[in-house]
């Protein structure tokens, strides 16, 4: 608009009175006011739309206060150790990350919201001498066609702010739902290498008792070489446990955003969190999945700008018309007077070379293809619904399973073995043995009541229309640095930028 | 004795034999009353009240099947079903058998008794009865296939002959015989001389049992039945020490042994404290001139042993088979051996993993015994048994000859312990033991093999000489 504006040369004065125009002006002023980003609104906003998330305790800090408000809070949620729900609170008032997220987005919420604003007017001032003339020429010109629009450019840059709300709220369950599951991984991590510990600790009795035999002329070579096989295995299963800790233990402190001063004060809790006594059944998973699904309520918003969009188009595409308010004074040097003369001037494109068609078309066809996208996320809604339900039931049944059936018998197993030693019907070495297979099971129990954890977030993610990884078996980020919010690919996310 | 008296009604008795069609009722009424066992108790010798008189034997935890006189016939009734016994207290096995035992009733006549046996199959397989060595008419012998039709699940069948010759006997069947066999079924025959004997003298005391064996997993109640030879549990008559009775006999007293192996290894039987003789082998009584005075008889398979003996030392005296492993309960036969290998410091680590281990083995077995820790259910301890003086460290097949001046004639109750007179136990010496002088041997420094213990085995140093080709040709 501005660059069509700045082309314009002065156009005919046509008489009109000034107090009207000032008026108009001024209505246009009120009104391009009104479109602005209220960057505490939107997080708010998501805070509400996102309670279970962000516990309300989203906000982007700006003053020096705030800053250290957040740091204490820190300090405070650092001094004991960490449960899921208090590490979602600490990246929530700790992380860079989650700031840089609401600071982008208060910059995406201004920039879509700028079609709001009414361009600024221009003032001409013209000064021309001829032999015994001076003329001051002034005019202030401004789009009337901007003003025409300006409650449909309004009503796009509501549009957009919203879009960028919903935007930022998709990114912080993303984000948080992120942090849910590196402190599932990183708890699941410390909880199974003390178990990997004991196995290394049976294998390496078992070994050294392997040892004393041999010494003692009761054990070939061969058994000793066997025993000490298991102590060799089981040291490497150590090593790869306590990797393990290190790496989503570094991957949960990015996503808290720690300092490393920080990073040496937190602890875990020893253990996940028992499971649900009974997994959430299926239609209540349904029924909390809503209209209000973010990713719809995205698709729907950038659906909605590109249509008001699209009317707003079907007029400038064609034509543009500026008005002009001139004002301008003569000065007669012969006659020693001035004259004044008052007017206003229209300018109107003529679509000769360019009637706007393809600019029509582009925005028609951007339509289009949102209202398709918004059709294909309300049908995937349902279904990525379902594929995380599934993934979060077998997790539940499964872990289950292991506790209910897999480690009892194991234990069973172990018990009677005892049993079996006392009566000298195995010996010492089986009975370690044993003790190293029922140790694995229990390793394997952990892992499946991580899958259970891991596949809940992504199912409260998937509830409110966040598609995240439902269960994957290794910690995406585990090697690399922690991203920005990983989301799955989906339809109408950002289609409307 | 607790054997209870069942009085089979016609229907009752096995519908097998009914079903079999046209079996009159007069037939079914003739049938003697069943009776059957409970306890595993040793019972108080059946004194004969029908038929010639004879002095009856003693089964050890076992019985003798009362019978019937039918017109001068002897008349005795087997039902073999499955049963449960007791084989110590603590341990109950699943087991087929006779009459509520196994092994089955102790069947008792005498010389020239015309016997009627009827044998009613209450398994679920056919079986038989093999009359083990007894003379008789041929299709009496009981070897299914060969000599008679199986007995078919539910029916009865009778075998009669004449008890020829006197003797120890045994009885089991010839029919899926090893599976039965394992399971249980067998039991002991005694004809009694009619007349007095030139070579079989009367005696005070006269105990019969079969030796037979068992592979019951611990912590299960079924033999398995496919064992060849790796038995876990050896007994006496489907008994083992603690749970087999002693013998109680009166001082002076001459007691007969009378032992059958009915396992798949041989067993020496050896008695404490007396010299005995064979007097009887499955052929009949041996010669005087041949019979020598022994401590051990070896009683091979599916052989037949009479020992006999003046109890005339006083005391508890062991008696058992020689084989080491069979005075044992259910034992691991893979375990390595722990001796000398000290692992206190381990255990500490390993019972940070498993609480409730304990060291065992390090210096032998015998921890086992003392610490009665608790086993697999139904499990019997490998060895146990607690005498006057402490454990035993005994199973299987083990018992006490108990020989006392006060034992009254023909009781065979226990008597408990016996009250050593002063002076005549076993006592430690307290004075100071000298460091024994050893030979000295060239190299390397002798001592240092024996040392045993974490790092001896680098002492200890055997040269092993292999043959190298043909040298010298
Ligand atoms: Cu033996």
């Amino acid at each position: 608009m501005t660059a069509v504006q700045g082309s314009r040369k002065p156009a005919p004065t046509l008489p009109r009175t000034f107090p009207r125009t000032a008026l108009a002006i001024g209505l246009a002023f009120a009104m391009a006011g009104c479109a602005s980003v209220d960057i505490d609104r939107a997080v708010a906003t998501s805070n509400d739309d996102a309670a279970d998330f962000t516990q309300g305790a989203l906000q982007l800090a700006r003053t020096p206060e705030q800053q250290r408000d957040r740091e204490a809070a820190a300090d405070a949620l650092l001094a004991q150790p960490l449960d899921q729900n208090a590490a979602v609170r600490l990246a929530l008032q700790n992380s860079p990350q989650l700031q840089a997220l609401l600071a982008q987005s208060w910059a995406d919420a201004a920039n879509g919201a700028q079609i709001g604003r009414l361009p600024n007017p221009v003032f001409d001032f013209e000064r021309m001498r001829t032999v015994d003339e001076l003329e001051f020429g002034r005019l202030l010109a401004f789009g009337l066609l901007d003003l025409i629009t300006l409650p449909q450019r309004y009503g796009i840059a509501q549009r957009r702010t919203a879009q960028a709300n919903i935007r930022l709220t998709r990114d912080v369950v993303a984000h948080v739902t992120q942090v849910r599951q590196a402190w599932v991984r990183a708890v699941a991590a410390e909880q199974s290498v003390a178990y990997a510990r004991q196995v290394n600790d049976a294998a390496q009795a078992s070994a050294e008792l392997g040892r004393r035999m041999q010494a003692a002329g009761n054990f070939s070579r061969l058994e000793r070489a066997r025993q000490q096989a298991f102590y060799a295995d089981a040291a490497t299963q150590w090593a790869s446990a306590r990797q393990a800790v290190t790496a989503t233990r570094a991957q949960l402190e990015r996503l808290l955003g720690l300092t490393e001063a920080q990073a040496e004060r937190l602890r875990l809790p020893p253990r996940l969190p028992d499971l649900p006594k009974a997994p959430m059944p299926p239609d209540r998973a349904a029924r909390t999945a809503s209209a209000a699904r973010l990713d719809v309520r995205l698709a729907q918003a950038s659906y909605e700008a590109a249509a008001r969009a699209q009317g707003l188009t079907r007029i400038t595409s064609l034509t543009d018309i500026e008005l002009g308010v001139r004002h301008d004074t003569m000065f007669d040097r012969a006659e020693g007077g001035s004259t004044r003369r008052n007017g206003y001037e229209v300018s109107v494109r003529l679509p000769l070379f360019d009637d706007g068609s393809l600019r029509r078309d582009a925005i028609g066809a951007q339509t289009l293809a949102l209202t398709h996208q918004l059709e294909a996320t309300l049908r995937a809604a349902g279904s990525q619904l379902r594929e995380s339900y599934g993934a979060y039931r077998t997790a539940y049944d499964v872990s289950r399973h292991y506790r209910d059936e897999v480690v009892p018998l194991r234990k069973l197993i172990a018990e009677e073995n005892v049993l079996r030693y006392n009566g000298m019907f195995i010996s010492v070495f089986e009975l370690l043995a044993d003790m190293r297979a029922q140790v694995n099971s229990v390793i394997a129990a952990i892992d499946a009541e991580r899958n259970y954890w891991l596949a809940d977030a992504a199912l409260q993610a998937a509830i409110v229309g966040v598609p995240v990884a439902a269960n994957p078996a290794l910690p995406a980020g585990v090697a690399g640095s922690a991203g920005g919010p990983m989301l799955a690919a989906q339809g109408g996310g950002d289609a409307g930028h | 004795m607790t054997s209870r008296r069942a009085f089979l009604k016609s229907a009752g008795l096995a519908g097998g034999a009914v079903a079999a069609g046209g079996v009159n009722q007069v037939a079914l009424a003739g049938l003697p009353e069943l009776v059957t066992q409970t306890s595993a108790a040793t019972a108080a010798p059946l004194v004969p009240d029908t038929g010639r008189p004879y002095r009856p034997v003693v089964t050890l935890n076992g019985w003798s099947l009362p019978w019937r006189m039918n017109d001068g016939v002897k008349e005795f009734h087997l039902v073999a079903e499955p049963v449960v016994r007791e084989m110590a207290p603590g341990m109950k096995a699943h087991l087929w058998g006779y009459n509520g035992q196994s092994p089955g009733p102790t069947i008792e006549v005498v010389e020239g008794d015309r016997v009627r046996m009827f044998v009613t199959n209450r398994l679920p397989e056919h079986t038989s009865v093999h009359w083990h060595g007894q003379r008789l008419p041929n299709g009496m012998d009981g070897v299914s296939g060969l000599t008679q039709p199986s007995i078919p699940s539910g029916k009865t069948f009778v075998y009669e002959f004449v008890a020829r010759r006197p003797g120890t006997f045994m009885y089991h069947p010839h029919a899926d015989e090893m599976v039965q066999m394992a399971m249980g079924m067998m039991g002991t025959w005694i004809t009694h001389p009619k007349a007095p004997h030139p070579l079989i003298d009367e005696v005070d005391r006269d105990f019969v049992f079969l030796l037979n064996a068992y592979d019951i997993d611990p912590g299960s109640y079924t033999p398995k039945i496919m064992t060849m030879l790796d038995f876990n549990l050896w007994t006496w008559n489907s008994r083992v020490f603690p749970g087999i009775d002693s013998l109680n006999v009166r001082q002076n007293d001459k007691v007969r042994l009378r032992v059958g192996n009915l396992t798949m290894t041989n067993h020496p039987i050896h008695v404490h404290g007396h010299e005995f003789v064979v007097t009887g082998t499955d052929g009949g009584p041996t010669p005087r001139a041949g019979r020598w005075p022994e401590v051990s008889i070896d009683i091979a398979v599916g052989q037949m042993r009479q020992m006999e003996f003046v109890a005339d030392e006083e005391g508890d005296w062991a008696l058992h088979c020689h084989k080491s492993h069979h005075t044992m309960n259910a034992m691991g036969h893979d375990v390595p051996t722990m001796i000398g290998v000290d692992h206190r410091d381990v255990a500490r680590q390993i019972t940070g993993l498993i609480p409730d281990y304990m060291v065992m083995g390090e210096r032998g077995m015998a921890d086992m015994a003392e610490m009665e820790m608790p086993l697999p259910d139904n499990t019997l301890p490998m060895m146990s048994g607690v005498g006057p003086f402490g454990s035993l460290e005994m199973g299987g097949m083990f018992s006490v000859l108990k020989v006392r001046k006060d034992q009254p004639r023909n009781d065979y109750r226990d008597p408990g312990w016996f009250k050593h007179p002063a002076g005549t136990v076993a006592y430690e010496y307290t004075g100071v033991v000298p460091e024994p002088t050893r030979a000295r041997a060239a190299a390397p420094p002798a001592g240092a093999a024996i040392t045993g213990g974490a790092g001896g085995a680098a002492s200890i140093d055997i040269q092993i000489r292999k043959p190298q080709g043909h040298h010298g040709h």
